[in-house]
């Protein structure tokens, strides 16, 4: 049974990956620019800036949907990864800035005499590469370990990643922070060798996210379906009677903690260059709660579903945003109540759920003594952490 | 202690309001203004005198009238501002006013009844003011008008005023001002001016040329820890050459004791205000959280509904109020209210902030969170959608912009006690703070509703079983706890920014309050906002007021591995406990 499911699933996802990889792309390349088939530069960014955002919904999925851990600072190792790759790419851009200077522009206006110490090895591309997985990581190491270790879990893992956000946020709004203070980094022109501004470079980078995508979907799908998995999502369910079986569930946590700080850290990395541009409003506490919604809207517990969160949302608001700007704030919330109130499954569990909500209504219609299939609707992450922790 | 404090002003402002005083005040005046009109009418003869010796004499005299109303045309006589007019029969002074019209002429005022000045025929006189030479002044003649001026500002009516000036003339350090202190010492009644005559009598008497007698102003100086004097006593006591030095420095050693006590009492009470509104904006999350488990990321919005709410009666109260929500027009007429009656406003809004802010609660409870008690990472994300829009709400009905609060003349100036200045918000704010603390330890413990909630927070099922209705109680309790985050925001739009993200500045905060006191306590909450607002109050001096929260951020995290359910614990045997 499980044999059929999977190679569809492998065929779904090559077809995905086809269609991102190889068919936008030449749409965006080689028909006319005022032919119905084209997708214009602006489209083809927006893509790339999504499917990042997919890539940290995936990391909030992976905690919170297969965890149990709803942490809050997500956004703040994106933003982390982000600021790695940006100081990179800060460096590059040599003499071309507004003060031709070798020093990047706010530390030119902010009267800084040289390149301060830990500027100085992001030169090297690979240096900023292992740091935007490594600095991200070793913060969720430090504060996982120090959270895990006190048994701190629930709501007030929530609260406390929170805080961390929002004191990181408020740091790095410091000017004298070393990292560009309220403005951030910005006005990045190459990579690699490749000038940013131009189309192909951000093809290429578009074709970079979806391949990120697919590789920590990759990952993430043979994450969970190791024993690891099993223990991570008992971990889940039922945290205490894991404990019991002896298993040390903070290292557990711990780890998944940091990989995930990582992939957010990647993301970050990918979506810097572009966006263009990085500042603290990144790392709000909002924009956690932001990546939350996708990944509830998703379907989350599933990993798909953040995926389809992150696009169908991030789609819609960009939709909205320029539609009716005074009230996408509204929707935004209307959207996030009515996600968790009427659909605990997301967009992915949604066919099931109606399956579930017809066969109930026959039930009542022609009641049966014992019903059939009564296991099977339990299928919904309905049963999804805190229902069975909490009394 | 402090909580009397804090209600003085509002007594006095009460007071102000029985008519038998107000009525009192114009006798009291007329009075006043007889003399006032003497005393110009010296002024005006003083500044007519032909000979120099006569002004001098005329003007020393002047000092005696006690009268400020002569001072404006003392300064201005002293500046060269006033004019001679030759009427025939007698010269009289005047000045120009402001006002120059269309041909650059300027009215002329006359300076002893300060009515305009008019021709034969009762027309208004104009005149160019570079035409005019003004009436000439000797050096010794400003010096005597400067004399008198200083000794009418010693004569001043308001306590304040006097203080300051005797401490002009201290600061001076001239031995001529000896007399004049001195003989305002014997008439003066005043404790704060009598204490500022002692400090200015010795201030220049650190400029006797007898050792002795510097000596004696120097202890002096110490004793009653006049922080002025600290650089000249330095000065003193940095020079090897004076006999005194020793006995200087000991007073500055005194003197700088006495800063540091200052600094430190005056942390605390900033710490303990800063607490006091921290507990305010927390207190209500300590009943929505702390009792009953709900993660209510909108309470920050309930804050900010309260705050509007004082906005808007303070608008009633005022000129009125036109808003355009959603595309409509509503205006609220206003009672157009002034002075005391005015600053009632307040008193209003504060049970108003807290019923809006318990209605809104209670709708949400009704419609959301009801659905969401097993699920508090749900109720957590739920919330914080019931936030955005809320945030949207406020932006879309009282504008993007924060709203202007006008706040009652009673919430704002300050006392000084002791050098230690308390502003009368800050001091309200502790003293609003002990009674809402009070008021809701009263409510849970005294009264039939506390004790259900107590029952239903404790064993909901138990409860349940022996005929509670728990839903109801549920509501109550989320009510009661929207309402106090609303009394908060109606206290905090005193005291800062009122706008649509007024929420947003509060909720980390309140929720680290309510975690480090431990969950489910009132007396953890109170001690975590208090220590967290003196520890932030006491970094704030050395590392900046970010980095002072930040550091208070991190300090909250360890703190949370030595005791990771707070402060206080509520023990249980449940594994979940």
């Amino acid at each position: 049974m499980a044999k059929p499911k999977f190679r569809r699933e492998i065929l779904v996802a090559a077809l995905a990956t086809f269609i991102g990889i190889v068919v936008l792309p030449c749409l965006n390349a080689f028909p006319a620019e005022n032919s119905f088939f084209h997708i214009s530069n602006y489209s083809i960014n927006l893509y790339g800036k999504f499917l990042t955002f997919a890539v940290l919904a995936i990391s909030v999925d992976l905690l919170w949907g297969y965890t149990g851990l709803l942490s809050l600072g997500q956004s703040l190792f994106f933003a982390l990864g982000g600021y790695a790759l940006g100081m990179h790419l800060m460096l590059l851009i040599g003499k071309l800035g507004q003060y031709h200077s070798d020093l990047p522009d706010f530390m030119v206006f902010l009267g800084y005499p040289k390149l301060p110490a830990h500027w100085v090895p992001f030169k090297h591309f690979w240096f900023a590469a292992c740091a935007v997985v490594l600095v991200p990581g070793l913060l969720a190491l430090v504060f996982g370990f120090l959270a895990f270790r006190s048994r701190i879990k629930g709501v007030y893992f929530s609260i406390l990643t929170q805080a961390l956000t929002y004191g990181a946020c408020l740091m790095f709004y410091r000017n004298d922070f070393t990292f560009g203070g309220n403005n951030g980094l910005t006005d990045y022109k190459f990579l690699l060798g490749h000038d940013l501004r131009t189309a192909s470079t951000q093809r290429g980078l578009y074709i970079c996210s979806v391949l990120l995508v697919l590789a920590v979907y990759a990952f993430s799908r043979w994450l969970t379906t190791t024993k690891f998995g099993k223990v991570q999502r008992a971990i889940r369910d039922s945290e205490n009677r894991v404990l019991f079986s002896g298993y040390a569930a903070a290292n557990f946590k711990l780890f998944v903690f940091v990989v995930c700080a990582m992939i957010a850290g990647l993301g970050g990395a990918l979506y810097v260059p572009q966006v263009g541009i990085i500042n603290p409003s990144e790392m709000d506490t909002s924009k956690s709660l932001e990546a939350v919604v996708w990944v509830a809207v998703g379907g989350r517990g599933t990993l798909v579903g953040p995926i389809i969160g992150a696009v169908v949302v991030n789609a819609f608001k960009s939709f909205a945003n320029r539609t009716f700007p005074d009230y996408w704030l509204m929707i935004e919330g209307a959207l996030f109540i009515l996600a968790v109130l009427f659909m605990p499954g997301g967009i992915v569990g949604l066919p099931a759920q109606l399956r579930g909500l017809k066969r109930k209504k026959r039930e009542h219609e022609n009641p049966v003594l014992i019903a059939p299939n009564a296991q099977e609707t339990v299928d919904l992450p309905d049963t999804l952490p805190d229902q069975a922790d909490r009394v | 202690m402090k909580s009397k404090i804090s209600w003085i002003p509002i007594l006095i402002s009460l007071v102000a309001l029985v008519p038998g005083v107000v009525a009192g005040a114009p006798a009291t005046s007329a009075a006043k203004a007889t003399s006032d009109a003497q005393a110009l009418k010296q002024l005006a003869q003083a500044i007519a005198s032909e000979s120099e010796a006569d002004q001098i004499a005329l003007t020393k005299a002047l000092a005696a009238t006690e009268s400020q109303a002569i001072k404006k045309g003392l300064i201005t006589w002293n500046e060269g501002g006033v004019y001679l007019y030759d009427s025939g029969t007698a010269k009289i002074p005047y000045v120009l006013e402001d006002a120059v019209d269309a041909d650059g002429k300027q009215k002329a005022d006359r300076v002893d009844t300060g009515e305009a000045l008019k021709d034969d025929k009762g027309q208004p006189l104009l005149f160019v003011s570079s035409d005019l030479t003004a009436v000439d002044t000797s050096s010794g003649l400003r010096r005597a008008i400067q004399t008198t001026l200083d000794m009418l500002a010693l004569a001043d009516p308001d306590p304040q005023a006097r203080r300051s000036a005797v401490m002009k003339l201290g600061m001076s350090q001239k031995q001529i001002y000896i007399p004049l202190l001195q003989d305002r010492q014997t008439k003066e009644k005043d404790k704060t001016v009598l204490a500022g005559l002692d400090e200015a009598l010795a201030l220049i008497g650190l400029g006797d040329s007898d050792p002795a007698a510097q000596d004696k102003a120097i202890r002096r100086l110490g004793e009653i820890h006049s922080i002025g004097s600290r650089q000249l006593l330095s000065t003193i006591a940095n020079n090897p050459n004076s006999p005194n030095a020793k006995s200087a420095s000991a007073s500055v050693k005194l003197i700088d004791e006495h800063i540091s006590w200052i600094n430190f009492y005056g942390t605390l009470f900033r710490g303990l205000s800063e607490g006091s509104i921290l507990l305010v904006a927390a207190l209500g999350l300590a009943i929505t959280f702390g009792l009953m488990g709900v993660i209510n990321m909108a309470h920050g919005e309930f804050i900010a509904v309260g705050a509007y709410s004082a906005f808007v009666v303070q608008n009633i109260f005022g000129q009125g109020l036109a808003l355009s929500p959603f595309g409509m027009n509503v205006s609220i007429p206003g009672m157009k209210l002034t002075g005391s009656a005015f600053d009632c406003y307040f008193i209003v809004a504060l049970p108003l902030a807290f019923i809006s802010a318990a209605l809104v609660g209670l709708l949400l409870e009704r419609s959301v969170i009801q659905f969401l008690y097993r699920r508090p990472l749900e109720s957590l994300l739920a919330t914080w959608g019931v936030s955005l829009m809320l945030q949207q709400a406020f932006r879309l009905i009282f504008g993007a912009a924060n709203v202007q609060m006008i706040s009652p003349s009673w919430l704002s100036g300050n006392v000084t006690i002791d050098d230690v200045g308390l502003g009368y918000n800050r001091l309200f704010v502790i003293g609003f703070a002990v009674v809402i603390v009070i008021a809701t330890w009263l409510v849970l413990t005294k009264t039939p509703l506390g004790l259900l909630i107590r029952a239903v927070m404790q064993k909901r099922d138990m409860a349940a079983c022996i005929g509670v209705r728990t839903e109801r109680v549920n509501m109550m309790t989320f009510a009661l706890g929207s309402g106090l985050a609303g009394l908060a925001g109606a206290f905090l739009s005193q005291i800062g920014n009122v706008g649509a993200g007024l929420g947003q500045t509060y909720i980390v905060d309140c929720f680290m309050t309510v975690v480090v006191g431990g969950v489910g306590n009132l007396v953890g909450t109170v001690c975590s906002a208090l220590g967290i607002g003196v520890v932030d109050e006491s970094l704030q001096p050395w590392i900046g007021p970010v980095m002072g929260k930040i550091t208070v951020l991190a300090i909250i995290i360890l703190f949370l591995q030595w005791r990771p359910a707070g402060l206080f614990v509520t023990k249980s045997r449940s594994l979940e406990g």
